[in-house]
């Protein structure tokens, strides 16, 4: 945006200004000199003009007093005074020859009456009336000589004023009057001289009037006795009034004149001078014109160098600064400016030299950047891939662009060939850089050259330098004629050189070889870089391994997601739990993992309302899903949460998938434990107190039959009781881990006898024991193995009832011995036969029992078995139920084997 | 008076003698059965008085027990259980039990429940007037042992009846746990507010519009309830 009338920033107006501070004082000067000359002149002019009206005046005046008195004199003489017409002819012819501006002498008479006029001629008048004439009636109140007005003469019949002289007598009778009429003519003849003085185009005019603004004298006769407006405008009334003065007004025939008045006091007439303004100040007006001339010249030629200055400098100077401050910006002058420029720096003042500086500096600043923003595009390549090749590609298309060049390459010791090898190339035969090899130690070599100097080495000719003459063929084939090789200063990555060729000869120069330096330094980076990530990555790709294997072995299931919900790790387990395949779980977003996990719940859509919540961070982020896997109900808890960087903000989030059935069992378990214990506890007490009671009731008399029946159900039931104590004493001991085995040789037969005993048999119940011939020696825990046993007869019988019967088969099997129990009962449902062995195990929520105190009976035999290392399971029988157990024959005695073994052969 | 018949109901063996013994000693007719199913026999073929139920049975629990005799029959039903849960006991109840003994348990206590449980049974029965008593929407028919709500019959057990027809004689008071256990089940109680809350459960379900927000059965906290007209 120009600014075209801000002083400070535009160079035309402060010259324009600089030229005014000059011109404007000079120009006033001018002027006031042009006003002052001028009144000077102007006045001079009034004044020549008030003189000469004055000179004329005068000599008017003169000449009309010396006809006054000449014609007083006249009066004097006595023939004159007689009327002596004889008399009068002698005066009156002599006065006549002395008196050429006279025309005619006469004498009147008292009554006014032409007595006698000289000459006389053929128009004699004498005897006429003119007492009707002004003078004569003047004359009849005047002694004095005395002026008329100017009128024709009757006598004479030429324009003529009269000088009278009235006449009296001693006694003061009028006598009559001497007049002579001077030729008005003859006082034009003498304006005419003066006006012939002066230039005719000067219009110089001269004008007598009369005291009746006649014209009197005047060098045009025709105009004499004319009125005076007929020749002048309305000035000369104070002239005729006695007053002298200049005026300037528009003549009658409307020319601007210069008027000049003086008045002739003795006959009351005036005399006007004129001459037009144009004549009487053309001096005036020329230092006038001259001084405007010089002022318009002034402005023109002002004008004129501005217009210049704008054109020829100012303007290019403008455009100049535009262009310069686009210099290094991205903003491109238009195609018109363009050509402006190109026009202005053909010229060959100091403009067009300026122009063409700053256009060189612009090319070169161009280039300047240009290089700056490939060397910076190089950098970004650098840094954008860790593929070197990748980088290597982008760095030869720079190295393309900018050194103007074809063909390019990077070299490079391939360690397993032991020979430099093409990394990359650019414009080169596929021939070229597949086959070209040099050996290390090959000496002419241009590139193994530089890499030894460490220096940049060029071949300017391929076909005149001579240490290339054995390369030269393969130059030819490729078509260079000149090269530059730049050694790469590498440390970690093998020993690399840049190569840049030419197809014409060419010496490259300083800047070029540098610029190539740089490029071969971020080649360098680039090389080294790449080398050095592939070694960071191996290391860091093994870790990676390691915490991989450690995830995805975990038995929870982990996902973590972006807070977007898109998965960024997933391990094995939740594929498991989602039965998706690893290659689906890699697309898969959080929402379809978790989607199918609940869809194996029972209820899903109550689940998904919770796994909603939990995702929404409700409800502690957690919630439970229960998903059926092969018929069971396996226990999930979903747990939620922030996944966070290291200021703490959430990056994504991780969901922990925990199969928590064990758990809940165990919780289940413990819960129930209470109301099992509480009711295994209370069924024989209740036997206890019952009887009690009833035989402390007062109501009744109990027979001592009775009374003994009652004492021995309270004896056995307390013994019921005191076994249930021991049994809950060993489980809590087997849960807590502290129960201790002291393994022995074993009698098994002789601990199935002791079982059986105690197991409380019905009468009817049939007990077979079943031993498998030649049987290890069993190191075990006789007294937990027998309350293992017994327990489960006892299971058998409450199972089997009255009629049961038991068969307890033992046999070999690998490295443990199986006990067998089975009896004839109604049987274990196969549903229920995993859980059996669970403490307190009640099949649903009713409270139904097993057996009584079963419960706690086969829980206690699962865990003496498991002390000894073995385990308990339930087999399947046709009829009948078959719990077996095994306890295995390595277990290592608690005291020391030999020992043991000794012992039995003792 | 024909004496009563008691069939006793336990898995164990030394209860069920202990109780059958001393019952039959003091003049009832007794009937055995070790499980649920067997008790369900017997009680489908035999006019029984009184069950006493064990809780925890092999083949059909107590509970289910309940259930199944409450289908067909209003008969008082004691329940014995070796669970001290108040919420085992709220079970019961909502089977339809009319009373509950925790293990163990002496026999005066026994005795006592039966003898109240029985009371209350034949006091309802025998009760044979032909008074009406008419509360809002509620009429209860002591001739008949009937109770219409909003004109429809609806089924009480004999102590629900109890409850409500005592309620309702006292429409308006406030009757404390204490006084209203004392009054319907007998003498012999007056602490077991559980079974209160129970049965005014049982009642509001049965005759409120919206048990939630009962217009009659009124609680007053901490201390009884209110029959409100």
């Amino acid at each position: 945006m120009k600014r075209w009338f801000s002083f400070h920033n535009d160079l035309g107006v402060q010259l324009l200004a600089l030229y005014m501070l000059v011109i404007v004082p000079s120009l006033i000067i001018l002027l006031a000199f042009d006003q002052l000359a001028g009144q000077r002149i102007q006045d001079d002019v009034r004044t020549n003009d008030l003189s000469l009206a004055r000179a004329i005046a005068q000599e008017t005046h003169l000449s009309i007093t010396n006809s006054l008195q000449a014609v007083e004199k006249l009066s004097e003489y006595p023939s004159v005074i007689d009327a002596d017409p004889n008399g009068m002819e002698l005066v009156f012819s002599i006065f006549l020859d002395t008196r050429p501006d006279v025309n005619l002498i006469y004498r009147l008479d008292p009554d006014g009456f032409m007595l006698y006029h000289y000459p006389t001629g053929p128009g004699s008048t004498i005897g006429v009336d003119f007492s009707f004439r002004d003078y004569y009636q003047r004359a009849l109140l005047s002694d004095e000589p005395l002026f008329s007005k100017g009128r024709i003469s009757p006598t004479t019949e030429q324009a003529v004023a009269t000088a009278v002289m009235p006449m009296w007598s001693e006694d003061h009778q009028f006598l009559g009057l001497v007049a002579t009429n001077i030729k008005l003519a003859s006082l034009s003849q003498t304006l005419a001289d003066i006006v012939s003085n002066h230039r005719p185009e000067e219009g110089f005019q001269v004008v007598i009037l009369d005291s009746s603004a006649q014209i009197i004298a005047y060098p045009d006769a025709e105009l004499l006795l004319h009125e005076a407006p007929d020749l002048l405008p309305e000035i000369y009334a104070p002239a005729l009034a006695g007053k002298s003065g200049t005026r300037i007004t528009a003549s009658p025939s409307g020319e601007e004149r210069l008027y000049t008045y003086a008045p002739i006091p003795s006959a009351g007439w005036g005399v006007i001078v004129s001459r037009p303004t144009a004549a009487a100040f053309s001096t005036q007006i020329t230092i006038h014109r001259i001084t405007v001339i010089v002022a318009a010249t002034f402005l023109v030629l002002g004008l004129v160098v501005w217009i210049l200055l704008t054109l020829r400098v100012i303007t290019p100077i403008e455009r100049l600064a535009a262009i310069s401050q686009s210099i290094g910006t991205n903003q491109k002058s238009s195609p018109e400016e363009r050509e402006q420029i190109s026009r202005m720096a053909k010229r060959s003042d100091q403009i067009g030299h300026l122009i063409r500086s700053i256009l060189r500096m612009e090319k070169s600043i161009a280039a300047r950047i240009t290089e700056q923003e490939t060397l910076l595009e190089t950098s970004q390549a650098v840094v954008s891939s860790l593929d070197s090749q990748i980088v290597l590609d982008r760095i030869l298309e720079q190295v393309q662009k900018l050194l103007g060049v074809k063909m390019c390459a990077v070299i490079a010791l391939d360690k397993q060939r032991n020979a430099f090898r093409i990394r990359a190339s650019r414009g080169l035969s596929k021939q070229y850089t597949e086959q070209l090899a040099i050996q290390p130690t090959e000496p002419r070599s241009v590139t193994m050259r530089a890499l030894r100097s460490k220096q940049p080495i060029q071949v300017s000719d391929t076909e005149s330098d001579s240490s290339f003459s054995a390369q030269r063929p393969r130059a030819q084939a490729e078509g260079y004629r000149s090269m530059l090789a730049v050694p790469l200063n590498t440390q970690h990555a093998p020993p690399t050189a840049l190569l840049v060729f030419r197809p014409d000869p060419h010496v490259f120069s300083t800047n070029e070889i540098q610029l190539l330096v740089n490029f071969a330094n971020h080649v360098t980076m680039a090389i080294e870089n790449a080398a050095l990530y592939t070694r960071s990555d191996m290391r860091l790709q093994e870790q990676t391994r390691r915490i991989e294997a450690l995830v995805q072995s975990l038995h929870d299931g982990l996902i973590l997601s972006t807070l977007s919900g898109n998965v960024i790790y997933i391990n094995r387990r939740v594929g498991e739990l989602a039965d998706l395949s690893a290659e689906d779980l890699g697309s898969a977003s959080v929402d379809r993992v978790l989607n199918r996990i609940v869809a194996k719940a029972p209820e899903p859509d109550k689940v998904f309302r919770d796994v909603e919540d939990a995702l929404k961070g409700k409800k502690g982020r957690s919630a439970e899903i229960p998903i059926m896997v092969f018929g069971r109900t396996t226990y999930l808890r979903l747990q939620v949460f922030d996944v966070t960087d290291g200021q703490g903000i959430p990056i994504g989030r991780g969901l922990i998938l925990r199969d928590i059935t064990a758990d809940r069992e165990l919780d289940r378990m413990k819960s129930s434990l209470i109301s099992t214990v509480s009711h295994e506890l209370r069924t024989p007490l209740a036997a206890i107190k019952g009887y009690a009671t009833t035989l402390l009731a007062d109501d009744v008399e109990w027979d001592s039959k009775s009374q003994r029946e009652f004492l021995s159900i309270i004896s056995s039931e307390s013994d019921r009781l005191s076994n249930l104590v021991n049994n809950l004493l060993d489980l809590s001991r087997i849960e807590a881990g502290s129960l201790n085995l002291s393994r022995v040789e074993c009698p098994i037969d002789e601990v199935i006898q002791h079982a059986a005993e105690r197991a409380h048999l019905l009468p009817d119940n049939r007990f077979i024991v079943e031993l498998e011939p030649n049987l290890p020696t069993l190191y075990a825990d006789p007294p937990r193995l027998e309350t293992v046993l017994r327990n489960l007869i006892e299971n058998a019988v409450k199972y089997a009832g009255p009629k049961a019967v038991i068969r307890i088969h033992v046999s070999r099997k690998g490295s443990s011995l199986i006990f067998r129990v089975k009896d004839n009962g109604p049987g274990i449902p196969p549903e229920e036969s995993q859980h059996i062995f669970q403490s307190f195990y009640r099949v649903d929520a009713s409270l139904t029992r097993l057996a009584s105190g079963a419960g706690l009976g086969l829980a206690i035999c699962q865990g003496l078995v498991r002390a000894h290392g073995g385990d308990t399971w339930v087999e399947p029988q046709e009829q009948g139920a078959c719990i077996a157990f095994s306890i295995p024959l390595n277990g290592e005695p608690q005291a020391e084997p030999t020992n043991s073994k000794e012992e039995k052969r003792v | 008076m024909k004496s009563p018949t008691v069939l006793v109901v336990d898995d164990e063996k030394p209860l069920r003698d202990f109780v059958r013994r001393n019952l039959e000693v003091r003049g009832f007719n007794v009937l055995t059965a070790s499980n649920g199913l067997e008790a369900m026999a017997i009680f489908n073929t035999q006019t029984i008085d009184l069950v006493i139920l064990d809780i925890m049975m092999p083949h059909l629990d107590g509970l289910e027990t309940t259930r199944r005799i409450r289908q067909s029959s209003l008969v008082p039903i004691i329940i014995l259980t070796a669970l001290g849960e108040e919420a085992d006991k709220v079970r019961a109840f909502d089977m339809g039990a009319d009373d509950y003994l925790t293990k163990p348990f002496g026999i005066g206590e026994l005795l006592g429940r039966v003898k109240a449980v029985l009371r209350r049974t034949r006091w309802s029965e025998t009760n044979t007037t032909d008074e009406r008593i008419v509360r809002g929407e509620i009429c209860a028919d002591l001739g008949r042992h009937e109770v219409t709500v909003r004109g429809q019959v609806i089924n009480l057990t004999p102590t629900e009846f109890n409850l409500l027809v005592h309620l309702m004689r006292n429409t308006g008071k406030v009757l404390s746990h204490r006084s209203i256990l004392q009054n319907v089940w007998g003498p012999e109680y007056g602490e077991e507010a559980e079974y209160l809350r129970v049965y005014m459960g049982r009642l509001r379900q049965k005759i409120e519009a919206d048990p939630l927000h009962p217009q009659y059965l009124q609680t007053e906290r901490g201390v009884g309830y209110r029959f409100e007209n």
